[in-house]
């Protein structure tokens, strides 16, 4: 099944189209978005244009995303397997703490910077499943305090405060 | 005479010396965590050096680069799992050997090794930047041009599954550079009306975010692989038999090491992997390899050393990196407003040698931690993943937003771990990205110089020779995968049919 997938014996790997044409389609998508960039006023309109570099990148780009269904079969000849890191499914846990590491990012600025540090060092080992609760509440005491002295009494980093910081003065 | 004075006395200060001790701390411990890299290590160190001089700040993270090298060769010898890229050849022997009762013999030569080869690549170094520097100073924007394509095009051959996606994934970095408002028009590109785009991507959060958060999610993937501990063990130097037998391999994987890490984008992973191929070509005693030969891991780990000055002669001398993270070290030279290249080494020599001691420094100061503290190292990967990843998770997000304190940052660092983390899974690493969001701002530099001073005439790079022969370099690396693969069986076929004819 694992070989029908990986695409080997035939021309074109099926996974590598349907990335070859996401790469495309970012292509184009860019391609528009340069020609949406503001006119340049004739008296700056001398050498490379500001469209010109992205542009000429994109090409390149878009010509080496060509290649992508067929390299599998260099692969093959050499004998190594080019799905070998897709081939292990991305696993719930992996979704799920990625979403955790959005949540935190998103409540940082409301919160601040200290209750989501100590709010990501009890959430996160507790997902990834962490059960020695003594040495996790002294993890999610001491941790981020000492982050926290660290940024802001050593390097003179001022912490978002967030409502409880605003709240304390 | 008077610069090198002043760039010894420089590192020789106390609070600098404590530094580079720290660095190299760090870097042991990031290379015996398996997953902690030295590139992560030091893209997390950044914000720290915000509040630093230069010199001390670039010294401590060189620091780290060479004790992180050394540092994945523990994990390599005690429990056959890399703690970091370069290593991977130094577990075909070192583990064997483990087995054998022998793990403090195979630390002791890798240590020894690790460091005779990171002197010599230093000394070659400290000639060659400044002979580098002299002869670029002679380059003009077209020169440039030539030169940063040709390391962008070495990309197809540095280590990965992928030459082509290497190249694409250098590529999109080369695209993420110009975002932004252009110098010369005052043009937004690609801006989308965000505001934290006008000023363009910074490094520091997508740096963090592709190194630290992509392999944080990497790791949410193997949660359920146990972890073997290591054992406590004694390191012993390598006994005057041992060394006489491995002595001619350390100094051919050194010259092999520093010469791969001089070449742009090249590092210590592909100078680790050839130094143990040599090894074994030259070696005497062939059927031990594999087996727990002691050549197969002075080769390796000679070599992987021996890369990482090396590398830094490219990234100081020309403002080229030469691996991924003198990619990160070049930013934070940028970050700490220098311009690297050979206007840095001309205008600011004791800062060169400033570099060059705290490598010297840390060399030594690594053999003796490595030596004396392997029993306490040895404990480090007790430390349980379910603590360490979260505390990477937490300097990230404070380090991203302490560079500029910026919010925007903060998204700006998780967005690229979570693309990151994606990409990987494709085949497209980082350590390409990084080069290219690097070297992009350049090549678009000396690209648009060049054709203001060429009056738009593409034939004027042509011209000239180092151009040329910058532009014959460029086309050999891009399809040095294909004549790599294709040139041997052709003269294979060749002899063949030349021993069947009459």
């Amino acid at each position: 099944m694992e070989t029908a997938r990986s695409g080997h014996g035939r021309l074109i790997h099926k996974t590598d189209l349907g990335l070859a044409l996401i790469v495309l389609a970012l292509c184009g998508a860019l391609w528009y978005a340069t020609a949406k960039f503001d006119e340049v006023p004739a008296v700056l309109q001398q050498g490379v244009l500001p469209t010109d570099f992205p542009r000429l990148v994109i090409a390149v780009i878009a010509l080496l995303a060509l290649l992508l269904p067929f390299e599998h079969l260099a692969h093959a000849r050499r004998g190594s397997n080019i799905d070998e890191e897709r081939s292990v499914k991305v696993k719930p846990i992996s979704m799920v703490t990625a979403l955790v590491l959005i949540g935190l990012v998103a409540i940082m600025i409301p919160f601040g910077m200290y209750p989501t540090m100590v709010l990501a060092a009890a959430v996160m080992p507790l997902l990834w499943g962490e059960r020695r609760f003594g040495r996790l509440a002294l993890y999610v005491l001491l941790f981020p305090l000492v982050v926290l002295l660290l940024f802001e009494q050593g390097l003179k980093v001022n912490l978002p405060p967030g409502v409880f910081g605003d709240l304390l003065g | 005479m008077e610069a090198v004075f002043s760039g010894i006395a420089l590192i020789l200060e106390p609070f600098n010396l404590a530094l580079i001790f720290v660095g190299v701390l760090i870097g042991v411990l990031v290379g015996v965590l398996p997953g902690l890299s030295s590139a992560m290590a030091v893209a997390l160190l950044l914000p720290f050096t915000i509040g630093l001089e230069p010199v001390p700040a670039i010294a401590m993270m060189a620091a780290l680069y060479c004790a992180g090298t050394f540092g994945g060769s523990i994990t390599a010898i005690l429990i056959n799992t890399p703690g970091a890229p370069p290593a991977i050849a130094t577990a075909l022997d070192g583990y064997p050997l483990a087995q054998r009762g022998e793990a403090g013999r195979a630390l002791g030569i890798a240590a020894v090794a690790s460091v005779m080869g990171g002197l010599f690549s230093l000394v070659v170094f400290i000639l060659a930047a400044p002979a580098l520097a002299a002869i670029a100073l002679q380059f003009r924007p077209q020169e440039y041009f030539a030169l940063t394509l040709f390391g962008l095009s070495m990309l197809a051959t540095i280590s990965g599954k992928s030459s082509l996606r290497n190249l694409i994934a250098g590529a999109l970095g080369v695209l993420v550079s110009t975002i932004g408002v252009h110098m010369s028009t005052g043009v937004e590109r690609f801006t989308f009306g965000l505001s934290g785009l006008y000023e363009g991507i910074s490094f520091v959060p997508v740096l963090i975010g592709l190194f630290a958060i992509g392999e944080l999610l990497n790791q949410s993937q193997t949660l359920d692989k146990t972890v073997e501990r290591i054992k406590s063990v004694a390191v012993r130097l390598p006994s005057r038999e041992d060394f006489r037998r491995v002595r001619g391999t350390i100094l051919r994987s050194s010259g092999i090491g520093t010469f791969i890490g001089i070449l742009p984008a090249e590092g210590s992973t592909v100078a680790a992997i050839i130094g143990y191929n040599e090894a074994k070509r030259w070696s005497r005693n062939k059927e031990e390899f594999g087996k727990g030969s002691i050549e197969g891991i002075a080769g390796p780990e000679a070599a992987n050393n021996a890369a990482t000055g090396g590398a830094m002669v490219p990234t100081l001398a020309l403002g080229i990196p030469g691996s991924g993270t003198t990619a990160i070290i070049l930013a934070a030279l940028i970050m700490h407003g220098f311009r690297p290249g050979p206007y840095l080494v001309r205008e600011t020599p004791e800062f060169i040698y400033a570099i060059f001691t705290a490598m010297l420094v840390a060399n030594f100061l690594f053999l003796g931690i490595g030596l004396a503290g392997a029993k306490i190292f040895s404990r480090i990967t007790l430390i349980p993943r379910t603590f360490l990843w979260p505390s990477v998770f937490v300097f990230s997000m404070v380090g991203a937003y302490a560079y500029a304190q910026t919010p925007f940052d903060v998204w700006v660092m998780l967005i690229s771990g979570i693309v990151g983390f994606v990409m990987l899974r494709h085949g497209f690493g980082p350590a390409p990205f990084v080069m290219g969001l690097i070297l992009g701002r350049l090549v678009e530099e000396t690209w648009s110089q060049s054709m203001v001073i060429m009056d738009g005439n593409w034939w004027g790079f042509l011209e000239s020779p180092i151009v040329l022969l910058f532009l014959g370099l460029t086309v050999i690396s891009l399809f040095w995968p294909l004549i790599t693969e294709h040139v041997p069986k052709l003269f294979r076929s060749r002899r063949g049919a030349e021993a069947g004819s009459p």
